[in-house]
Protein backbone atom coordinates (compact mmCIF):
# COMPACT_ATOMS: atom_id res chain seq x y z
CA UNK A 1 0.00 0.00 0.00
CA UNK A 2 1.42 3.45 -1.34
CA UNK A 3 1.04 5.99 1.37
CA UNK A 4 -0.07 9.27 0.58
CA UNK A 5 1.01 12.69 1.74
CA UNK A 6 -2.05 13.48 3.39
CA UNK A 7 -1.14 16.83 4.99
CA UNK A 8 -0.52 18.87 1.61
CA UNK A 9 -3.33 17.06 0.04
CA UNK A 10 -5.90 16.92 2.92
CA UNK A 11 -4.84 19.89 5.25
CA UNK A 12 -5.78 18.75 8.91
CA UNK A 13 -8.60 20.80 10.71
CA UNK A 14 -8.08 21.57 13.95
CA UNK A 15 -11.73 21.46 14.68
CA UNK A 16 -12.54 18.12 13.94
CA UNK A 17 -11.58 14.97 15.78
CA UNK A 18 -11.01 13.31 12.63
CA UNK A 19 -8.73 13.12 9.81
CA UNK A 20 -8.02 10.87 6.68
CA UNK A 21 -5.28 8.16 7.51
CA UNK A 22 -4.93 7.18 4.58
CA UNK A 23 -5.78 6.15 1.25
CA UNK A 24 -5.89 2.54 -0.34
CA UNK A 25 -6.16 1.15 -3.71
CA UNK A 26 -9.56 -0.63 -4.18
CA UNK A 27 -12.94 -1.24 -5.66
CA UNK A 28 -14.56 0.18 -2.12
CA UNK A 29 -17.33 2.28 -1.83
CA UNK A 30 -18.88 -0.85 -3.89
CA UNK A 31 -22.89 -0.08 -4.94
CA UNK A 32 -25.88 -2.32 -3.73
CA UNK A 33 -23.17 -4.39 -1.57
CA UNK A 34 -21.42 -3.37 1.48
CA UNK A 35 -17.81 -4.99 2.27
CA UNK A 36 -17.86 -8.54 3.32
CA UNK A 37 -21.03 -9.04 2.33
CA UNK A 38 -23.23 -6.93 4.67
CA UNK A 39 -26.67 -6.20 3.54
CA UNK A 40 -28.94 -3.50 5.58
CA UNK A 41 -31.25 -5.35 8.53
CA UNK A 42 -33.76 -3.15 6.75
CA UNK A 43 -35.83 -4.57 4.92
CA UNK A 44 -33.84 -8.27 4.95
CA UNK A 45 -33.53 -8.98 8.18
CA UNK A 46 -36.94 -7.12 9.14
CA UNK A 47 -39.27 -9.27 6.83
CA UNK A 48 -37.66 -12.58 7.42
CA UNK A 49 -38.55 -11.41 11.27
CA UNK A 50 -41.98 -10.46 10.28
CA UNK A 51 -42.68 -13.78 8.27
CA UNK A 52 -41.17 -15.89 11.41
CA UNK A 53 -43.81 -13.82 13.64
CA UNK A 54 -46.69 -13.87 11.47
CA UNK A 55 -46.25 -18.05 11.18
CA UNK A 56 -45.19 -18.84 14.74
CA UNK A 57 -48.34 -16.82 15.93
CA UNK A 58 -50.51 -19.01 13.23
CA UNK A 59 -49.53 -22.22 14.27
CA UNK A 60 -49.96 -21.85 18.04
CA UNK A 61 -53.70 -19.94 17.12
CA UNK A 62 -54.35 -22.96 14.91
CA UNK A 63 -53.24 -25.43 17.45
CA UNK A 64 -55.36 -23.27 20.34
CA UNK A 65 -58.36 -23.73 18.19
CA UNK A 66 -57.87 -27.34 17.02
CA UNK A 67 -56.41 -29.14 19.59
CA UNK A 68 -57.46 -28.03 23.32
CA UNK A 69 -55.54 -28.45 26.05
CA UNK A 70 -56.16 -31.71 28.44
CA UNK A 71 -58.43 -31.07 31.71
CA UNK A 72 -58.05 -33.67 33.86
CA UNK A 73 -60.69 -34.82 37.06
CA UNK A 74 -60.25 -32.25 39.82
CA UNK A 75 -56.96 -33.20 42.18
CA UNK A 76 -57.88 -35.61 44.49
CA UNK A 77 -55.08 -36.84 46.89
CA UNK A 78 -56.77 -40.28 47.78
CA UNK A 79 -57.05 -40.98 43.71
CA UNK A 80 -53.20 -41.83 42.52
CA UNK A 81 -53.61 -42.68 39.12
CA UNK A 82 -51.23 -45.67 38.18
CA UNK A 83 -48.41 -44.34 37.00
CA UNK A 84 -48.83 -41.60 38.13
CA UNK A 85 -46.35 -39.59 35.03
CA UNK A 86 -44.15 -35.81 35.30
CA UNK A 87 -44.98 -33.55 32.79
CA UNK A 88 -43.36 -34.89 29.21
CA UNK A 89 -40.48 -32.94 29.35
CA UNK A 90 -39.57 -34.66 32.79
CA UNK A 91 -40.24 -37.94 31.58
CA UNK A 92 -36.65 -38.26 30.80
CA UNK A 93 -35.85 -38.21 34.30
CA UNK A 94 -38.11 -39.89 35.88
CA UNK A 95 -37.07 -43.00 33.74
CA UNK A 96 -33.54 -42.39 35.31
CA UNK A 97 -35.38 -41.95 38.86
CA UNK A 98 -36.83 -45.82 37.82
CA UNK A 99 -33.36 -46.95 37.96
CA UNK A 100 -31.60 -45.42 41.00
CA UNK A 101 -33.28 -42.62 42.76
CA UNK A 102 -30.41 -40.04 43.66
CA UNK A 103 -28.67 -40.44 40.23
CA UNK A 104 -31.47 -41.00 38.00
CA UNK A 105 -33.49 -37.58 39.27
CA UNK A 106 -30.40 -34.97 40.85
CA UNK A 107 -26.76 -36.47 40.18
CA UNK A 108 -27.00 -37.41 36.49
CA UNK A 109 -29.10 -34.36 35.50
CA UNK A 110 -26.78 -32.08 38.06
CA UNK A 111 -23.95 -33.25 36.46
CA UNK A 112 -25.02 -33.13 33.01
CA UNK A 113 -25.91 -28.98 33.62
CA UNK A 114 -22.40 -28.54 34.70
CA UNK A 115 -20.93 -30.36 32.05
CA UNK A 116 -23.07 -28.34 29.77
CA UNK A 117 -22.39 -25.41 30.95
CA UNK A 118 -18.48 -26.32 30.76
CA UNK A 119 -18.37 -27.30 27.35
CA UNK A 120 -17.20 -23.88 25.62
CA UNK A 121 -14.49 -24.02 28.29
CA UNK A 122 -12.75 -26.96 27.19
CA UNK A 123 -13.64 -27.03 23.32
CA UNK A 124 -11.77 -23.69 22.49
CA UNK A 125 -10.51 -24.65 19.22
CA UNK A 126 -11.15 -22.27 16.67
CA UNK A 127 -12.44 -24.26 13.93
CA UNK A 128 -15.90 -25.08 11.91
CA UNK A 129 -17.62 -21.87 13.55
CA UNK A 130 -20.29 -20.85 11.48
CA UNK A 131 -21.40 -24.49 10.12
CA UNK A 132 -23.18 -27.46 10.63
CA UNK A 133 -21.82 -30.44 11.05
CA UNK A 134 -17.79 -29.17 10.01
CA UNK A 135 -15.72 -32.13 9.34
CA UNK A 136 -12.71 -30.80 11.90
CA UNK A 137 -15.86 -31.02 14.39
CA UNK A 138 -17.12 -34.70 13.80
CA UNK A 139 -15.79 -35.96 17.51
CA UNK A 140 -17.75 -32.99 18.85
CA UNK A 141 -20.62 -33.59 17.00
CA UNK A 142 -20.53 -36.80 18.09
CA UNK A 143 -20.04 -36.88 21.72
CA UNK A 144 -22.56 -34.59 22.03
CA UNK A 145 -25.36 -36.41 19.75
CA UNK A 146 -24.52 -39.69 21.36
CA UNK A 147 -24.33 -38.18 25.41
CA UNK A 148 -27.07 -35.55 24.66
CA UNK A 149 -29.02 -35.41 22.28
CA UNK A 150 -29.99 -39.13 21.88
CA UNK A 151 -30.69 -39.91 25.26
CA UNK A 152 -32.76 -36.82 26.14
CA UNK A 153 -35.09 -37.93 23.13
CA UNK A 154 -34.79 -41.26 24.04
CA UNK A 155 -35.99 -41.33 27.43
CA UNK A 156 -38.30 -39.04 27.30
CA UNK A 157 -40.08 -41.23 24.62
CA UNK A 158 -39.52 -44.40 26.73
CA UNK A 159 -41.11 -42.93 29.59
CA UNK A 160 -44.09 -40.97 27.07
CA UNK A 161 -44.96 -44.26 25.44
CA UNK A 162 -43.49 -47.59 27.08
CA UNK A 163 -44.43 -46.53 30.82
CA UNK A 164 -47.57 -47.91 32.10
CA UNK A 165 -48.67 -49.32 35.15
CA UNK A 166 -46.17 -49.76 38.02
CA UNK A 167 -43.98 -48.44 35.54
CA UNK A 168 -43.70 -51.62 33.76
CA UNK A 169 -42.38 -51.62 30.63
CA UNK A 170 -45.18 -51.59 27.92
CA UNK A 171 -45.28 -51.72 23.92
CA UNK A 172 -47.60 -48.43 22.65
CA UNK A 173 -50.40 -50.78 21.53
CA UNK A 174 -50.06 -52.74 24.42
CA UNK A 175 -50.33 -50.72 26.87
CA UNK A 176 -53.28 -51.52 29.45
CA UNK A 177 -56.04 -48.83 28.69
CA UNK A 178 -57.64 -49.19 32.52
CA UNK A 179 -54.67 -49.08 34.78
CA UNK A 180 -55.44 -50.67 38.07
CA UNK A 181 -54.95 -48.27 40.99
CA UNK A 182 -54.55 -50.99 43.45
CA UNK A 183 -50.84 -50.58 43.83
CA UNK A 184 -49.78 -47.24 43.49
CA UNK A 185 -46.36 -46.44 42.45
CA UNK A 186 -44.82 -43.36 42.92
CA UNK A 187 -41.28 -42.28 42.68
CA UNK B 1 -63.52 55.00 40.67
CA UNK B 2 -64.70 53.31 37.88
CA UNK B 3 -66.72 56.08 36.03
CA UNK B 4 -63.22 58.09 36.24
CA UNK B 5 -61.37 54.89 34.16
CA UNK B 6 -64.66 54.05 31.56
CA UNK B 7 -63.36 56.95 29.64
CA UNK B 8 -60.24 55.40 28.75
CA UNK B 9 -59.91 52.86 25.95
CA UNK B 10 -58.89 48.99 26.61
CA UNK B 11 -56.44 48.63 24.09
CA UNK B 12 -54.16 51.97 25.64
CA UNK B 13 -54.40 50.56 29.54
CA UNK B 14 -54.13 46.95 28.50
CA UNK B 15 -50.36 45.40 29.37
CA UNK B 16 -48.10 44.92 26.40
CA UNK B 17 -47.71 40.81 27.77
CA UNK B 18 -51.18 40.32 28.38
CA UNK B 19 -52.09 40.25 24.68
CA UNK B 20 -54.26 37.31 23.17
CA UNK B 21 -57.71 38.25 24.66
CA UNK B 22 -57.29 35.37 27.33
CA UNK B 23 -57.42 35.75 30.85
CA UNK B 24 -59.40 38.21 33.60
CA UNK B 25 -59.70 41.82 33.02
CA UNK B 26 -56.93 44.37 34.30
CA UNK B 27 -57.89 45.79 37.57
CA UNK B 28 -57.73 49.67 36.10
CA UNK B 29 -60.29 48.54 33.08
CA UNK B 30 -64.28 48.06 33.89
CA UNK B 31 -65.54 44.52 33.19
CA UNK B 32 -68.13 45.85 30.12
CA UNK B 33 -65.36 48.06 28.26
CA UNK B 34 -63.02 44.49 28.48
CA UNK B 35 -65.90 42.27 27.31
CA UNK B 36 -66.97 44.99 24.82
CA UNK B 37 -63.50 45.30 23.05
CA UNK B 38 -62.98 41.52 23.29
CA UNK B 39 -64.69 40.12 20.11
CA UNK B 40 -62.28 42.70 18.43
CA UNK B 41 -59.62 41.25 19.92
CA UNK B 42 -60.59 37.27 19.40
CA UNK B 43 -60.94 38.52 15.70
CA UNK B 44 -57.29 39.99 15.39
CA UNK B 45 -55.78 37.20 16.98
CA UNK B 46 -57.88 34.51 14.61
CA UNK B 47 -56.21 36.87 11.72
CA UNK B 48 -52.68 37.02 12.86
CA UNK B 49 -52.19 33.05 14.03
CA UNK B 50 -54.93 30.97 11.67
CA UNK B 51 -52.79 30.51 9.17
CA UNK B 52 -50.01 29.07 11.27
CA UNK B 53 -52.62 26.33 13.20
CA UNK B 54 -54.44 25.92 10.65
CA UNK B 55 -50.88 24.64 8.90
CA UNK B 56 -50.02 22.75 12.17
CA UNK B 57 -53.39 21.04 12.12
CA UNK B 58 -52.71 19.87 8.50
CA UNK B 59 -49.34 18.63 9.70
CA UNK B 60 -50.33 17.25 12.86
CA UNK B 61 -50.19 13.43 11.53
CA UNK B 62 -46.47 14.45 10.46
CA UNK B 63 -45.25 16.11 13.67
CA UNK B 64 -47.20 13.62 15.77
CA UNK B 65 -44.85 10.84 14.14
CA UNK B 66 -41.96 12.80 14.25
CA UNK B 67 -42.22 13.35 17.98
CA UNK B 68 -42.21 9.81 18.87
CA UNK B 69 -40.21 8.06 15.90
CA UNK B 70 -37.31 10.44 14.16
CA UNK B 71 -36.78 8.33 10.82
CA UNK B 72 -38.96 8.17 8.03
CA UNK B 73 -41.49 5.34 7.94
CA UNK B 74 -40.52 4.42 4.36
CA UNK B 75 -36.54 4.64 4.36
CA UNK B 76 -34.81 4.12 1.15
CA UNK B 77 -31.03 5.31 1.19
CA UNK B 78 -28.49 3.38 2.74
CA UNK B 79 -28.46 5.82 5.44
CA UNK B 80 -31.88 6.00 6.21
CA UNK B 81 -32.30 2.65 6.47
CA UNK B 82 -29.67 2.58 9.12
CA UNK B 83 -31.06 5.19 10.84
CA UNK B 84 -34.28 3.03 10.58
CA UNK B 85 -32.79 0.34 12.63
CA UNK B 86 -30.47 2.72 15.74
CA UNK B 87 -32.89 5.70 16.03
CA UNK B 88 -35.50 2.67 17.09
CA UNK B 89 -36.11 1.44 20.83
CA UNK B 90 -37.09 -1.54 19.54
CA UNK B 91 -34.69 -2.25 17.20
CA UNK B 92 -31.97 -0.57 18.43
CA UNK B 93 -30.79 -3.66 19.78
CA UNK B 94 -30.23 -5.59 16.34
CA UNK B 95 -27.26 -4.48 14.45
CA UNK B 96 -27.99 -1.80 11.25
CA UNK B 97 -25.74 -3.61 9.02
CA UNK B 98 -26.32 -7.91 8.55
CA UNK B 99 -24.31 -10.31 6.86
CA UNK B 100 -25.95 -12.12 4.64
CA UNK B 101 -24.72 -15.49 5.41
CA UNK B 102 -26.66 -14.74 8.73
CA UNK B 103 -29.83 -14.18 7.19
CA UNK B 104 -29.66 -17.66 5.57
CA UNK B 105 -33.47 -19.85 7.31
CA UNK B 106 -31.31 -23.06 7.23
CA UNK B 107 -28.38 -21.66 9.23
CA UNK B 108 -30.59 -21.10 12.64
CA UNK B 109 -33.95 -21.89 11.31
CA UNK B 110 -34.79 -18.76 13.74
CA UNK B 111 -34.73 -20.95 16.55
CA UNK B 112 -33.79 -18.28 18.71
CA UNK B 113 -35.58 -16.02 17.73
CA UNK B 114 -38.58 -17.70 17.72
CA UNK B 115 -38.39 -18.92 21.53
CA UNK B 116 -38.13 -15.34 22.28
CA UNK B 117 -41.74 -15.09 20.17
CA UNK B 118 -43.20 -18.01 22.12
CA UNK B 119 -41.48 -16.25 25.21
CA UNK B 120 -44.00 -13.10 24.47
CA UNK B 121 -47.09 -14.82 23.60
CA UNK B 122 -46.80 -16.55 26.83
CA UNK B 123 -46.67 -13.37 29.13
CA UNK B 124 -49.58 -11.79 27.09
CA UNK B 125 -51.62 -14.84 27.02
CA UNK B 126 -50.22 -15.86 30.66
CA UNK B 127 -51.52 -11.89 32.04
CA UNK B 128 -54.61 -12.45 29.92
CA UNK B 129 -55.39 -15.64 32.20
CA UNK B 130 -54.17 -13.99 35.28
CA UNK B 131 -57.27 -11.94 34.81
CA UNK B 132 -59.52 -15.06 35.71
CA UNK B 133 -57.25 -17.26 37.82
CA UNK B 134 -57.10 -17.40 41.37
CA UNK B 135 -54.29 -20.16 43.06
CA UNK B 136 -56.65 -22.07 45.48
CA UNK B 137 -57.07 -25.21 45.76
CA UNK B 138 -61.14 -24.87 45.89
CA UNK B 139 -61.09 -22.15 42.97
CA UNK B 140 -58.61 -23.18 40.65
CA UNK B 141 -60.45 -25.88 38.91
CA UNK B 142 -63.58 -24.01 38.38
CA UNK B 143 -61.88 -21.41 37.26
CA UNK B 144 -60.03 -23.77 34.57
CA UNK B 145 -63.85 -24.91 33.90
CA UNK B 146 -64.66 -21.07 33.52
CA UNK B 147 -62.06 -20.57 30.91
CA UNK B 148 -64.52 -23.39 29.03
CA UNK B 149 -67.10 -21.99 29.54
CA UNK B 150 -67.62 -18.67 30.84
CA UNK B 151 -64.96 -16.56 29.56
CA UNK B 152 -64.79 -15.09 26.17
CA UNK B 153 -62.46 -16.77 24.04
CA UNK B 154 -60.94 -18.21 27.30
CA UNK B 155 -59.85 -21.51 25.70
CA UNK B 156 -57.95 -19.45 22.95
CA UNK B 157 -55.79 -18.27 25.59
CA UNK B 158 -55.30 -21.10 27.60
CA UNK B 159 -54.80 -22.86 24.39
CA UNK B 160 -52.21 -20.60 23.04
CA UNK B 161 -50.20 -20.40 26.28
CA UNK B 162 -50.46 -24.49 26.62
CA UNK B 163 -49.06 -25.00 23.58
CA UNK B 164 -46.39 -22.05 23.41
CA UNK B 165 -44.89 -23.22 26.88
CA UNK B 166 -44.77 -26.74 25.03
CA UNK B 167 -43.49 -25.56 21.46
CA UNK B 168 -40.75 -23.35 23.64
CA UNK B 169 -39.27 -26.38 25.27
CA UNK B 170 -38.74 -28.17 22.19
CA UNK B 171 -37.07 -24.77 20.37
CA UNK B 172 -34.93 -23.90 23.22
CA UNK B 173 -33.49 -27.18 22.94
CA UNK B 174 -33.38 -27.60 19.33
CA UNK B 175 -32.06 -24.13 19.37
CA UNK B 176 -29.17 -25.17 21.78
CA UNK B 177 -28.48 -28.24 19.27
CA UNK B 178 -28.40 -25.82 16.86
CA UNK B 179 -25.79 -23.57 18.25
CA UNK B 180 -23.64 -26.65 19.53
CA UNK B 181 -23.76 -28.34 16.04
CA UNK B 182 -22.54 -24.77 13.79
CA UNK B 183 -19.98 -24.30 16.87
CA UNK B 184 -21.45 -20.94 17.34
CA UNK B 185 -20.72 -21.34 21.11
CA UNK B 186 -16.85 -20.83 20.85
CA UNK B 187 -14.79 -18.20 22.00
CA UNK B 188 -15.56 -15.43 22.25
CA UNK B 189 -19.36 -16.72 23.11
CA UNK B 190 -18.17 -18.99 25.55
CA UNK B 191 -20.46 -17.14 28.71
CA UNK B 192 -23.49 -16.59 26.41
CA UNK B 193 -23.94 -19.97 26.46
CA UNK B 194 -23.49 -20.02 29.91
CA UNK B 195 -26.52 -18.08 29.81
CA UNK B 196 -28.20 -20.25 27.64
CA UNK B 197 -27.75 -23.19 29.55
CA UNK B 198 -29.62 -21.24 32.16
CA UNK B 199 -32.48 -20.32 30.10
CA UNK B 200 -32.95 -24.09 29.35
CA UNK B 201 -33.09 -25.25 32.77
CA UNK B 202 -35.49 -21.50 33.59
CA UNK B 203 -37.71 -22.96 30.52
CA UNK B 204 -38.14 -26.38 32.03
CA UNK B 205 -38.98 -24.94 35.23
CA UNK B 206 -41.35 -22.50 34.50
CA UNK B 207 -43.26 -25.49 32.58
CA UNK B 208 -43.18 -27.53 35.87
CA UNK B 209 -44.43 -24.61 37.71
CA UNK B 210 -46.98 -24.21 35.49
CA UNK B 211 -48.03 -27.46 35.03
CA UNK B 212 -49.77 -27.62 38.74
CA UNK B 213 -51.87 -24.79 38.16
CA UNK B 214 -54.55 -26.35 36.44
CA UNK B 215 -55.11 -28.04 39.82
CA UNK B 216 -56.42 -31.44 37.93
CA UNK B 217 -55.20 -35.06 38.54
CA UNK B 218 -53.13 -34.91 35.73
CA UNK B 219 -50.89 -31.48 37.59
CA UNK B 220 -51.54 -32.61 40.87
CA UNK B 221 -49.65 -36.07 40.35
CA UNK B 222 -47.14 -34.80 38.19
CA UNK B 223 -46.09 -32.60 40.43
CA UNK B 224 -45.89 -35.25 43.37
CA UNK B 225 -43.75 -36.90 41.11
CA UNK B 226 -41.76 -33.96 40.74
CA UNK B 227 -41.51 -32.68 44.34
CA UNK B 228 -40.35 -36.51 45.19
CA UNK B 229 -37.33 -36.30 43.31
CA UNK B 230 -36.32 -33.17 45.07
CA UNK B 231 -36.57 -35.42 48.12
CA UNK B 232 -33.75 -37.72 46.38
CA UNK B 233 -31.19 -34.64 47.64
CA UNK B 234 -31.92 -37.32 51.53
CA UNK B 235 -28.54 -39.23 49.53
CA UNK B 236 -26.10 -36.60 49.81
CA UNK B 237 -27.03 -35.82 53.33
CA UNK B 238 -26.85 -39.70 54.10
CA UNK B 239 -23.35 -39.92 52.63
CA UNK B 240 -22.16 -37.07 54.76
CA UNK B 241 -24.00 -38.66 57.58
CA UNK B 242 -22.34 -42.00 57.09
CA UNK B 243 -18.94 -39.98 57.36
CA UNK B 244 -19.81 -39.17 60.74
CA UNK B 245 -21.45 -35.31 60.14
CA UNK B 246 -25.01 -35.19 61.34
CA UNK B 247 -27.79 -35.70 58.91
CA UNK B 248 -29.43 -32.70 57.30
CA UNK B 249 -31.88 -34.37 55.56
CA UNK B 250 -31.18 -32.05 52.19
CA UNK B 251 -34.02 -33.97 49.94
CA UNK B 252 -36.67 -33.04 53.35
CA UNK B 253 -35.60 -29.39 53.55
CA UNK B 254 -35.76 -29.18 49.46
CA UNK B 255 -38.98 -30.72 49.16
CA UNK B 256 -40.32 -28.47 52.11
CA UNK B 257 -39.01 -25.16 50.67
CA UNK B 258 -40.84 -26.52 46.92
CA UNK B 259 -43.96 -27.44 48.36
CA UNK B 260 -44.47 -25.27 51.64
CA UNK B 261 -44.97 -28.48 53.46
CA UNK B 262 -45.36 -32.55 52.77
CA UNK B 263 -47.46 -32.87 50.37
CA UNK B 264 -48.90 -31.03 47.29
CA UNK B 265 -51.44 -28.71 48.72
CA UNK B 266 -52.43 -25.35 49.13
CA UNK B 267 -49.03 -24.10 50.40
CA UNK B 268 -47.65 -25.33 47.11
CA UNK B 269 -49.90 -24.26 44.67
CA UNK B 270 -49.30 -20.50 45.93
CA UNK B 271 -45.71 -20.62 46.26
CA UNK B 272 -45.86 -22.32 42.21
CA UNK B 273 -48.15 -19.42 41.14
CA UNK B 274 -46.03 -16.77 42.50
CA UNK B 275 -42.66 -18.43 41.35
CA UNK B 276 -44.48 -19.03 37.79
CA UNK B 277 -46.44 -15.70 37.49
CA UNK B 278 -43.31 -13.11 38.98
CA UNK B 279 -40.25 -14.98 40.08
CA UNK B 280 -38.97 -16.79 37.11
CA UNK B 281 -40.30 -15.07 34.09
CA UNK B 282 -38.61 -11.80 35.61
CA UNK B 283 -35.18 -13.77 35.90
CA UNK B 284 -36.08 -15.29 32.43
CA UNK B 285 -36.54 -11.87 31.14
CA UNK B 286 -33.26 -10.33 32.51
CA UNK B 287 -31.87 -13.35 31.30
CA UNK B 288 -33.45 -13.17 27.47
CA UNK B 289 -31.72 -8.81 27.74
CA UNK B 290 -28.75 -10.37 28.53
CA UNK B 291 -28.41 -12.92 26.30
CA UNK B 292 -29.22 -10.50 22.95
CA UNK B 293 -26.50 -8.02 24.25
CA UNK B 294 -24.16 -10.66 24.70
CA UNK B 295 -25.00 -11.46 20.74
CA UNK B 296 -24.37 -8.24 19.68
CA UNK B 297 -20.96 -7.86 22.15
CA UNK B 298 -19.61 -10.88 20.93
CA UNK B 299 -20.20 -9.77 17.21
CA UNK B 300 -23.25 -11.06 16.29
CA UNK B 301 -24.27 -14.61 15.57
CA UNK B 302 -21.46 -16.78 14.03
CA UNK B 303 -20.11 -16.78 11.03
CA UNK B 304 -18.13 -19.31 8.66
CA UNK B 305 -15.64 -16.25 8.49
CA UNK B 306 -14.37 -16.04 12.05
CA UNK B 307 -13.05 -19.80 10.86
CA UNK B 308 -10.99 -21.53 8.46
CA UNK B 309 -12.55 -24.45 7.57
Amino acid sequence: MKRVREEEIFPRNPNKTYGLMELVKGSSPRVDRGPDDMVSSWPHLLIREAILFAACFTVILALAVFDQPPLDKPADPTKPPNPAKAPWYFLGLQELVSYDAFWGGLGIPGILIIALMAIPYFDRHHSGIGRWFAKSRTTACFLFTVLFVIPTIALIIIGTYFRGPNWGFYSPWNMPLEPQTVLPFIN
Amino acid sequence: MSTQLQTSTPSTTEPSGNGGGAGRPPDDVSLGAWLRALPGRINRAIYRQAPEVFDNVKLLPYNLYKSIYRTTAFPKTERERSEAFFNSFLLHIQPAKIEKHALRFTYTFGLGLLSFYLFLILTVTGILLMFFYVPSTEDAYNRMLDLRSAVSFGMVMRGMHFWSANAMIGVVFFHMCRVFYTGAYKPPREFNWVIGVLLFVLTLVLGFTGYLLPWDQLAFWAITVGANIAGKADFISTQLASLGLPDYHFGVISKNILLGGDTVGQEALLRFYVLHVALLPSILGVLIVGHFWRIRKDGGISSPKESPE
